[in-house]
């Protein structure tokens, strides 16, 4: 099995705030990515995809098509968006690191069909990140 | 979606600390062989860099697996409060009769953050410089819990 990985990046903004707690309780909870206006990020997204090479191409998938589906799917959906307001898959979670991860996993998951989706880690800052992998699936 | 997946988060810390390589098994010309300038009797230090990563549920009410305040405050009592600006030899009880490579700092600092209550710890990374690094995930296999 060989382990490819492709990285994007894009910015965005986002809010944390949960209309179901009080004002106090968001506060306590979430600090100050509870300021109702807003802040926003530079993400980094490592998306990995495991597979045999094709004997005749030598690649487990065409990067350009990668690329591509990456493009489409979490480029032009999240780049320069306010998160909370702008990407429906968001409605109703609070965009944390980890549940963007879940909505990038779930976008991408059906897409990739040469290889399977092994990974994926999102960079919020160069010291916070979030990944989704398969239960039990062993690090690469 | 097929299969189940594993959310993790993985948050990187600093500390900076001296140590030195020396096995008491060894006689010094061993030690030297072995560990070359690291054997060096007063010790030399780095700037550690340590990477962990926590899986569990991600809580609907607050988006998150853990919160970053409770992980921060854990990781820096239990490591960085514990290594920081420390000689690993003298000054961190384990130490004295184990050689601290950055293999047993790794397996240290997992035994330590193991314990942590709110989360899963998942893996260990520790980078001893920019061009050396160790991962630990434990011997046992995982209690990974499942998200959908």
């Amino acid at each position: 099995m060989v382990y490819l990985t492709r990285k994007i990046e894009f910015s965005a903004s986002h809010v944390y705030h949960n209309p179901a707690l009080s004002a106090e309780e968001n506060k306590r909870i979430f600090g100050k990515c509870n300021n109702p206006h807003g802040h926003g990020h530079n993400y980094t997204l490592e998306v990995t995809v495991a597979g045999e090479p094709d004997p005749v191409t030598g690649m487990v998938l065409d990067l350009k098509e990668l690329k591509e589906i990456l493009e489409r799917e979490i480029t032009q959906r999240m780049d320069h968006r306010f998160l909370n307001y702008e990407v429906p898959e968001l409605k109703g979670q609070i965009p944390t690191c980890e549940n963007i991860a879940r909505v990038i996993w779930n976008l991408l998951e059906p897409r990739i069909t040469q290889g399977r989706l092994h990974k994926v880690r999102l960079y919020e800052t160069p010291d916070l990140f979030a990944e989704c992998y398969r239960n039990g699936a062993t690090h690469a | 979606m097929s299969d189940a997946i594993t959310i993790a988060l993985g948050r990187r810390y600093r500390f900076a600390a001296s140590h030195r390589l020396h096995s008491e098994k060894l006689s010094d010309p061993e030690n030297y062989r072995v560990y070359g300038k690291c054997n060096n009797p007063y010790g030399h230090g780095h700037n550690y860099v340590v990477e962990i990563s926590v899986s569990g549920k991600v809580d609907p009410e607050t988006g998150m697996i853990v919160n970053l305040t409770d992980l921060d405050g854990y990781v820096e009592r239990e490591v960085i409060e514990a290594f920081d600006h420390k000689s690993l030899n003298e000054e961190v009880e384990v130490f004295r009769d184990r050689v601290p490579t950055t293999e047993n700092l790794c397996i240290e600092i997992f035994r330590r953050l193991k314990k942590f209550p709110l989360a899963s710890l998942e893996r260990v990374r520790v980078e001893e410089t920019s061009n050396n690094a160790f991962e630990y995930a434990g011997e046992e296999i995982q209690d990974r819990r499942g998200v959908q």
